[in-house]
């Protein structure tokens, strides 16, 4: 699954931002600054899961940016909520076609909220796959729905 | 030739984007006009003349499917090609808006090529008179 799941992570970002990820390693540390924006999606199904990334706002600035041909300077929060949430809808789009997933499995709509580092921290990631994107750190996360 | 476009998604951020990948194919857009929803796509449709209309699934008041049997059952709007812009490809979902009477669907993420080509073919095959039409006319 978690492979199934890189590679749509790989196909949207480069299909949509132009951004080129880096799978990092055990023990690869990239440094990350608050705040975080996570987005995540719930599968609904016999056993439903959740689909999210995390990004640092400087990430998700450059992300909206790219995706919708602006400066960064004039990116919005909502805008980059947005976009991490439409983000986060097409890999889980992506990873159910993918999948070849039946019809019981649903997408839900795509929910976002700000952290600070303090959350991040109280709120760690689980089953996680960790990104370097321009030297940026992107997590992919899955969980219990 | 250029072609009216009506883009129908309750993400102001979606919409600006599939109008950016649309500048950016190439494709020869005339007027453009978007709605957040069916509702305002079907209001869109009572004021102009629109040649193609891309739609999201998912929306809040009147969703993709609700819009396309609303445009089925109106005389000006059912030959109006309607492509769905949509994450999924599963035949679950697609299938049952292909029997709606949708052209075609085109799956996010997407890139710019994909867009025009699928909107070139749609349109040629729209504006190209049936064979049997063209034999029957009498000029």
């Amino acid at each position: 699954m978690l492979a199934k799941l890189k590679a749509v992570t790989f196909e949207v970002l480069e299909t949509m931002y132009y951004l080129f990820p880096e799978t990092l390693e055990e023990g690869e540390v990239v440094p990350a600054k608050g705040p975080f924006l996570r987005s995540w999606v719930t599968i609904a199904g016999p056993q439903s899961i959740r689909i999210g990334l995390q990004v640092p706002q400087s990430l998700a600035r450059k992300m909206a940016a790219n995706f919708l041909g602006t400066e960064e300077a004039g990116i919005s929060k909502p805008e980059m909520e947005d976009i991490l949430k439409e983000t986060t809808n097409m890999m889980a789009g992506a990873f159910l076609s993918k999948m070849e997933a039946s019809g019981a499995l649903k997408l839900q709509t795509p929910e976002a909220q700000w952290l600070a580092d303090a959350d991040k921290n109280k709120k760690p990631l689980a089953n996680r796959l960790r990104f370097d994107v321009d030297d940026e750190l992107l997590e992919l996360f899955v969980e219990k729905g | 030739m250029a072609y009216n476009v009506l883009i129908v998604d309750d993400s102001a951020t979606m919409r600006a984007l599939i109008r950016k990948v649309l500048v950016i194919s190439g494709f020869d857009i005339g007027e453009y006009f978007e709605g957040a929803n069916g509702r305002e796509a079907l209001g869109v449709l009572e004021q102009n003349w629109v040649d193609i209309i891309l739609s999201d699934v998912h929306m809040p008041e009147m969703d993709g499917a609700a819009l396309v049997r609303s445009l089925k059952e109106h005389e000006m709007w059912r030959h109006i090609p309607v492509v769905l812009i949509t994450t999924e490809s599963r035949p679950e979902v697609i299938n049952p808006f292909l029997n709606l009477g949708v052209h075609d669907y085109i799956q996010k993420p997407f890139r710019p090529e994909t867009i025009k080509k699928k909107l070139t073919g749609i349109l040629g095959e729209a504006i190209t008179p049936d064979a049997s039409e063209t034999e029957s006319c009498d000029f």
